[in-house]
């Protein structure tokens, strides 16, 4: 027995010193390799693009789907080698952002999503030569570009949306669920209400009703990733009359679909309305019948155009490359869903091996389109022309299209403002003791939320209003039971 | 006598080798049938995991070899008792929590690191306790208490990051480490902090502990057997206790460094995304590394290499990430396997000594 101890040791021993000797070796061949690699860089010709997933992954028929098929697209377009990178955890964004950039093969690398802010700000300062491209993130770095949306533009065409089929079914109101209340959201709000108002002047001038304003309902349910919340908020806006909800919550909308599901199910109806409006991806699949068109991000122009542009940098046509790309109606970047977006949808998931099935489903949305007077889908498109080519246009409650895009970045106080001036309803406080009442009051820096690398410390709690500090109490209270059994133990013991 | 036993130690040395050699060859047998290149695919991993022209990936795979030292640490301590405790996972999720709450605080600035360090090691070592109770009070089954514990750190810290300690602007993630109690790095522009010097240390001091301390030794002659304990005159409740809180303490520095040294974010993100999975893969480092604080260094670098390697395998072989990821349990279950009959074969032995003395 002592004899497999004591070699084990001498074993171990002699591992310990190889550790130790090539952990020497190692750090002077390193620093010795710092120094060199900034006085050599190769000119490598760039003949390929690659895109790196976040810890989603592909297959989640969204965002990273979306981005697959704009890579794919520009690969074959523009004759380039497309390569992807998933991430299995965090840790491996920016090893997967290095490995590729250190290369230098590259044409772009294009980041999907904003939970690799940091790590593209990191590692686009070591590469300067290699050009980045975030989607939904922003970088200020001369070699980033950040693909960013206007949300504001598809939020309008579904507002008009919602209020048509709001009027035409009878309904006193339409509603928004938000998630936390950050000023990115605002832009979705703002267009949102006045897209409302528009729709409620067309439909006036189209039936030649006399209509009574629609009450605008918005809840600020203080998550993304709270389907619950999203389900009790949209429960009690459709219990004060709304006709249509729109989702700007992310996962928290899909307790927005299940309440407008259940609810219509309730009186017997197999679609709607009431109608929910999804956002982001096409998410008219989700709940076939209920979900009546998705205000959508292309993600896949956003990939093309910055692959596109990474090669007008090259062949001289521009001369900066990085920087904002905001794609909107215009460039083809935000779009209200249609059916053959669905169709492809659907193709992707089928691809992807999920269980669809995709003639029930199409059939459904199909369906549940042609139960809404034409016109209406008529008047979204003839209002997506408005705003490309002029958005001063239309005065709506003294505000034209331009003025909701031009007070961009929003702040509290101007979103306020808005609201007044669009008549957005009260709020609807919840009386669920778990949800933060919306806070009217949060003194919420008014800065567009521009990913720092200076790391904040206390002062973002004060900012959010009132602290949590039920893990505090909880841990201490697990403290002290445990010290009691562990004093009992010992006590036992003697 | 001494020679044979070294021959059992070359013999063990070739069965590594042989069981590096069959995890690849059935990968490789896999990535085939995919109808992808293997001879690709190997190269790539290998060129991000050991590349001896970049420096750059060898430190990669450093980096992710720190966090698998401290929790196959925890697990080989647990072993060494004959415990089988699996919570370091939720260990290190608890110390990355507590290193989080201090960075939250406004403390002066040369407070900041130590005291991370410190909270996260008490958090971790706190969490371990609980499990450790169970079993020594109520002789609970530590695999399903560290485990149902396990998903109860995940889901305080997600109950954390939403509300209290997240960063109002960026929901995914909770507050960032400020600068100063950031750990510095060892190489330039890598994810290589001081945090593996500290594993190294760390590993160096459990080694001393085990061997050179009466309560390792207690620890040690518990593995043997809770009736050898015994009749030892060692409370068996007392030494389980010390093996999950030492367990604990170590997952938990580990979950603390992670916050601390590893770039760009070094706060806990969205699911825990940055710190899941090394609780368990410090498991097959410490079966690798026959269950000793020193050899569990080499184990983690390789295991370490081949989680560095997924990357490369990716890019130069286009392999799908849920394939690099099979392929991978090939190689680390086919590790294991001469680790596992090592150790196995030790205690047979051992408990043939036991039996024969009794009889």
């Amino acid at each position: 027995m002592r004899g497999v101890g004591m070699n084990i040791h001498k074993l171990a021993k002699t591992t310990l010193l190889v550790i130790i000797l090539s952990m020497i070796v190692f750090s002077t061949v390193s620093t010795y390799a710092v120094s060199l690699e900034q006085s050599m860089k190769t000119q490598v010709t760039k003949k390929k693009i690659a895109v790196v997933y976040d810890i989603g992954g592909r297959g989640d028929l969204s965002f990273n789907d979306m981005a697959y098929l704009g890579a794919s697209r520009a690969s074959k377009d523009f004759g380039l080698e497309l390569v992807e990178v998933q991430s299995t955890t965090e840790a491996d964004y920016l090893p997967n952002l290095r490995t590729l950039a250190k290369s230098g093969e590259y044409l772009v690398i294009v980041a999907v999503g904003f939970l690799m802010t940091d790590a593209v700000n990191t590692v686009a300062d070591e590469y300067p030569n290699q050009f980045f491209a975030i989607i939904d993130g922003y970088v200020e770095k001369p070699n980033v570009l950040s693909v960013l949306f206007k949300e504001h533009e598809g939020s309008a065409l579904v507002g008009a949306l919602a209020a048509m089929i709001a009027h035409h079914y009878g309904y006193k109101a339409v509603g928004v669920v938000l998630g936390m209340e950050i000023p990115v959201l605002y832009k979705f709000e703002a267009g949102y209400y006045w897209g409302i108002r528009y729709g409620e002047k067309i439909y006036q001038e189209k039936t030649g009703k006399s209509i009574t304003p629609l009450k605008i309902l918005y809840t600020y349910t203080g998550a993304f990733n709270d389907p619950a919340r999203g389900k009790i908020a949209t429960q009690s806006q459709l219990g004060l009359g709304a006709g249509v909800v729109y989702n700007v919550a992310g996962a928290t909308g899909l307790g927005i679909f299940e309440a407008v599901e259940e609810y219509c199910k309730s009186s017997g109806k197999t679609q709607g309305p009431p109608f929910a409006i999804g956002v982001d991806a096409d998410q008219d699949w989700i709940k076939p019948g209920f979900i009546i068109a998705s205000m959508m991000k292309r993600v896949d122009v956003g990939v093309y155009t910055a692959t596109k542009r990474a090669l007008d940098y090259y062949a001289g046509k521009i001369d900066k490359y990085g920087g904002i790309l905001e794609l909107g109606l215009q460039e083809g970047g935000i779009a209200v869903s249609t059916l053959e977006d669905l169709d492809t949808f659907l193709q992707i998931a089928i691809q992807a091996g999920r269980q669809v099935n995709r003639d029930e489903i199409y059939n459904k949305v199909k369906a549940m389109r042609e139960s809404i007077p034409s016109w209406m889908w008529d008047e979204i498109s003839k209002l997506a022309d408005q705003l490309k080519t002029n958005p001063a246009g239309v005065s709506i409650y003294g505000l034209t299209f331009k003025d909701i895009a031009d007070k961009i970045p929003y702040t509290s106080e101007s979103i306020a403002q808005v609201r007044s001036t669009l008549k957005v309803g009260v709020e609807i406080v919840e009386t669920t003791t778990t949800t933060p009442s919306p806070t009217p009051t949060t003194t919420t820096t008014p800065t567009t939320p521009t990913p720092t690398t200076t790391p904040t410390t206390a002062t973002p709690l004060t900012t959010t209003g009132a602290p949590d500090y039920t893990v505090y109490v909880v841990s201490v209270v697990i403290i002290i039971i445990i010290a009691i059994a562990v004093l009992a133990l010992l006590k036992r013991r003697k | 006598m001494v020679n044979s036993r070294f021959t059992e130690y070359l013999v063990y040395i070739g069965n590594v080798a042989l069981a590096i050699l069959i995890g690849l060859a059935l990968g490789a047998l896999i990535i085939w049938l995919g109808g992808y290149d293997p001879v690709k695919a190997y190269t790539g991993l290998f060129e991000t995991s050991f590349n001896p022209s970049d420096y750059y990936y060898f430190a990669t795979t450093l980096s992710y070899a720190t966090p698998v030292i401290f929790t196959g640490l925890t697990f080989a301590i647990s072993s060494r008792a004959g415990i089988f405790n699996i919570g370091a996972e939720g260990q290190m999720y608890m110390g990355a929590l507590g290193a989080v709450i201090v960075a939250s605080m406004n403390l002066p600035s040369p407070l900041i690191l130590p005291m991370a360090l410190i909270t996260g090691t008490l958090m971790g070592a706190l969490w371990g306790l609980i499990a450790g109770l169970f079993r020594a009070l109520r002789n609970v089954n530590e695999v399903v208490a560290t485990i149902m514990l396990n998903w109860i750190a995940f889901w305080i810290i997600e109950y954390a990051r939403n509300y209290g300690l997240g960063d109002p602007r960026r929901q995914e993630k909770t507050i960032s480490m400020p600068v100063e109690g950031r750990l510095p790095l060892l190489v330039k522009n890598t994810e290589l902090s001081m945090a593996f010097v500290i594993a190294l240390i760390v590993a160096i001091l459990v080694y001393i502990f085990m061997w050179r301390t009466k309560i390792g030794y207690y620890i040690r002659v518990l593995g043997a057997g809770v009736k050898t304990a015994k009749y030892a005159g060692i409370d068996p409740r007392i030494i389980t206790l010390y093996v999950f809180i030492i367990g604990g303490a170590l997952s938990g520095l580990g979950g603390a460094l992670e916050i601390c040294g590893r770039p760009p974010t070094y706060a806990i993100t969205t699911a825990a995304s940055n710190i899941a999975g090394f609780g368990f893969t410090g498991i097959s480092v410490s079966l690798l590394g026959l269950n000793h604080p020193i050899l569990i260094i080499p184990a983690s670098v390789i295991i370490g290499g081949l989680l560095a390697g997924s990357r490369g395998m990716q890019i130069k072989a286009k392999v799908p990430l849920e394939m690099v990821m099979a392929v991978q349990g090939l190689i680390i279950i086919a590790l294991s396997v001469p680790g596992f009959t090592f150790v196995y074969r030790r205690w047979r032995i051992k408990k043939a000594l036991r039996g024969g003395g009794s009889a």
